[in-house]
């Protein structure tokens, strides 16, 4: 009897490991992403989360920044100014919603005036303050006058907020959004994830691979890890750290994709606290700052290391990561000139919710002890952070990754959490927004690069370096990142 | 006895009073501001306005609180921030992961601890006991999210048995709904199994030292049938204590075994919306774990008169 009950017992054993383990059909692909979106619409949050589900899977712009960095023609197949003041849109024929509708020019004029009305409370409503009108010439022609020049209103029209959706599906955007991109929206169960379905009439021909995507919402670094190992997870595109991509580098069941991005890893200075006042003092904490080290310790020694705001990924990057080099001797000087021949102390604060933060600082705080800057660290908790260091700028220093493409204008605020007030700077920044020749802006964006290595607003660390994971068989990820986005139009795999 | 249920009924009351003031006052002290934590720090300060007064966030805390009562007390919790759903009905979603893993988790600590302490009583200061008595001190040195990864290593990625995390839902099957709480169960319950059996043991040591056990001793009734019919229901109460507390514990050890196992119970709503700032959420969920363990406490009082008749409510 005893016998018998033994041999079920492992008879359960077998039958339960034979059982497929999460069966996916080959063509899908369980993407992880770390945070559950709030919510699906994009003109009502700013939300990065929302982003990587929403933006280019399941809706679409005018204009798209592609794998390259360079803007593309998308919903519109062509674009035409002659004086950078009035703007006309040709739309590509025959793209349909995915409620079957053709998309016209009337949805484009409903769409951004629905952004520009400040009722509507879009998140980005700057982006579309140069715009004085919207005028529909036929169902496939729109022209955008200006009220003013306005270099970045290409971009701006291929950003996440400027997604066309059809007019008739605005109030289930937030749940269950349409648009005219390689997903449809399949269902999202809370808590745990969303699924996407193939768009079967996709405007570009071949388009998408996959049957289905599934985003899985798991927020532990360690859980997705052993996710991607038990092969519940095909992929993880942003969740894991270097610490778990090194392992998996030697794994040969799964690529490990590192590529560039547009994140700027910084320690800041508070400008208006002394003694981060006086430029000598942040050029000496410049100097003190051994940045491969900290790459080494933070990163793995993955991602680049930067000289000034600029990313590599933007077409005016120059690189300057030489140009204030590690020199602990000048830093030692240059506080003695400054008046703090002894150094001083100040309190570093940072948040364990990004994790190479907390690793970056503590060598930095090892890198400063050795001209005589004392450093004390304090972790606080991410909502602390947005609200005493981000909004009140209550910090000697900080350090975080500026994730947005083009935010150099970030250094031409004053009440920005630097609290950097350059009027030169500014100026800078102000013609530069208004220059569309292509050369002079760039000499532009050199000359506020090489500003801001002069003033040492801040210390510009790495760029933080794109780590994704996929399963081998995977195709067709993005290397780099542009812009935050999660593009998987172009994504097969082979079982 | 009525009296007695009123007099409770009364503390129920206050007890969830005191929580929700608690709640409503802590969140709001600690540094963090909900419209920042949404927008991100790219947002601009005229978005964070517009968030703040769309919340309602920009109004006295006391209206913010007095209208939030009023609200509640007519059954309505609010709305979440965040998903712009009523907080009864994210609660009411969450329920089919938590309440079940709970109960998985109070089995498993139960049927682990209440045999084992009992066999490391029975053969006190002999090996059983000193084996049960060592499990018993690993389950309370492993904290839990470290067992949970342990066994996802194990049972997930390299046996295969189960997933490493993850909810399909009860619709796909009762099944695989238990199979998906399994792991987390075990590893949920493990502490409060190792903290069980060191109370079981002791209680149990102490009934059988009294003079009752040693006269049906002496009398030959068979000793199993002294252990289970004489000692064990005397010794029941403080182990029946115990318990209660620690079911109350396991609703709340969910938060961490939720994270690690990827699964969409309360737990990592209470999470969330901690971090999000979400205050209905947080408000609503809180006082939904607080009126569940003021009920068990209550359970567990009324349970008492059935374990020792001579115990009255008065």
């Amino acid at each position: 009897m005893r016998g018998d009950a033994l041999a079920l017992a492992v008879l359960a054993v077998a039958s339960l490991s034979a059982l497929p383990v999460a069966g996916q059909p080959a063509a899908g692909l369980v993407v992880q992403v770390a945070a559950e979106p709030p919510g699906l619409d994009l003109t009502a949050t700013p939300a990065s989360a929302t982003a990587g589900v929403v933006f280019y899977n399941i809706q679409e712009c005018l204009v798209k920044v592609d794998r390259h960095g360079k803007i593309v023609p998308w919903l519109a197949e062509r674009w035409h100014t002659s004086d950078n003041r009035n703007y006309t849109f040709f739309l590509k024929r025959g793209v349909r919603f995915h409620n079957g509708r053709e998309l016209k020019a009337a949805d484009v004029k409903f769409v951004f005036e629905r952004a520009m009305n400040p009722e509507t409370k879009h998140p980005y409503p700057g982006y579309y303050a140069a715009i004085g009108d919207i005028i529909v010439k036929d169902d496939y022609t729109v022209t955008f006058a200006l009220k003013s020049l306005n270099a970045n209103f290409l971009l701006n029209l291929a950003r996440q907020g400027s997604v066309i959706y059809p007019r008739e599906a605005v109030d289930t955007l937030k749940s269950a959004p349409l648009g005219t991109g390689p997903f449809r929206f399949g269902e999202w169960v809370r808590g745990d994830r969303i699924v996407l379905t193939r768009n079967a009439d996709y405007h570009v021909k071949g388009l998408p691979k996959l049957e289905r995507v599934t985003f899985r919402f798991i927020a532990d670094p360690n859980a997705a890890l052993a996710a991607l190992k038990a092969g519940d997870i095909d992929a993880s595109l942003f969740g894991l750290g270097p610490e778990h991509v090194i392992d998996l580098q030697k794994d040969p069941r799964f690529t490990v994709i590192v590529g560039d991005t547009t994140n700027d890893v910084i320690l800041a200075m508070n400008n208006s606290r002394k003694p981060f006042t006086d430029v000598r003092v942040r050029r000496a904490m410049t100097h003190a700052v051994d940045k491969r080290e900290v790459l080494k310790g933070a990163m793995f020694g993955m991602g680049r290391v930067l000289g000034s705001n600029v990313d590599p990924l933007n077409p005016y990057f120059v690189d300057l990561a030489g140009a204030m080099p590690h020199d602990p001797d000048k830093a030692r000087k240059l506080l003695t000139e400054a008046g703090y021949p002894r150094g001083f102390e100040a309190v570093l604060r940072v948040s364990p919710q990004y994790q190479y933060t907390v690793r970056a600082g503590e060598i930095i705080v090892n890198q400063l002890q050795k001209v005589g800057v004392r450093v004390r660290i304090e972790q606080i908790e991410w909502g602390q952070w947005l609200s005493r260091v981000w909004k009140d700028a209550d910090y000697d220093l900080t350090i975080i990754g500026h994730a947005e493409a083009w935010d150099i204008s970030n250094y031409a605020n004053p009440k920005y959490y630097f609290r950097y007030d350059s009027l030169p700077f500014q100026e800078l920044f102000q013609k530069s927004e208004v220059t569309l020749d292509d050369k002079a802006r760039r000499d532009l964006y050199i000359q506020m690069q090489r500003m801001l290595v002069d003033d040492a607003p801040a210390v510009w660390l790495f760029m933080h370096p794109r780590l994704a994971v996929v399963k081998r068989g995977v195709q067709g990820i993005w290397k780099d990142l542009p812009l935050p986005a999660t593009d998987l139009s172009e994504v097969s795999r082979t079982p | 006895m009525r009296g007695y249920v009123v007099r409770r009924l009364v503390a129920f009351v206050v007890t969830l009073a005191c929580v929700s003031v608690l709640v409503f006052v802590a969140i709001r002290v600690l540094p963090g501001d909900p419209v920042l934590v949404m927008a991100g720090p790219e947002a601009n300060p005229e978005v964070v306005a517009r968030l703040r007064a769309a919340m309602g966030l920009d109004r006295p805390l006391v209206v913010q609180y007095a209208e939030w009562l009023g609200h509640a007390l007519r059954g309505e919790l609010g709305v979440s921030l965040q998903y712009d759903v009523p907080v009864g009905r994210l609660i009411a979603s969450r329920l089919p992961v938590t309440l079940p893993l709970t109960a998985m988790a109070a089995v498993f600590m139960i049927v682990v601890a209440v045999p084992l302490g009992l066999y490391a009583a029975v053969h006190a200061r002999r090996p059983g006991d000193y084996l049960a008595m060592a499990v018993a001190q690993l389950g309370l040195a492993v904290p839990s999210f470290w067992a949970g990864l342990l066994l996802i290593m194990v049972f997930s990625v390299h046996l295969g048995w189960f997933r490493s995390g993850g909810f399909e839902g009860w619709t796909q099957g009762v099944w695989t709904g238990v199979r998906a709480l399994l792991l987390p169960a075990v590893a949920l319950g493990l502490f409060q199994a190792a903290v069980l059996i060191r109370a079981t043991r002791s209680a149990l040591l102490e009934v059988l030292g009294e003079d009752y056990v040693r006269t049906a001793r002496a009398k030959g009734v068979h000793d199993g049938l002294v252990v289970v019919k004489h000692a064990f229901r005397n010794a029941m109460i403080p182990v029946v204590t115990v318990a209660g507390l620690q079911l109350g514990q396991l609703i709340a050890g969910s938060i961490v075994l939720e994270s690690v196992f990827a699964l969409p119970g309360l737990g990592r709503l209470a999470l969330g919306a901690i971090t999000a700032r979400d205050l209905p959420v947080v408000q609503g969920v809180t006082l939904f774990v607080a009126s569940c363990i003021v009920a068990i406490n209550f359970a567990v009082d009324l349970s008492y008169a059935l374990l020792d008749p001579r115990i009255r409510y008065e």
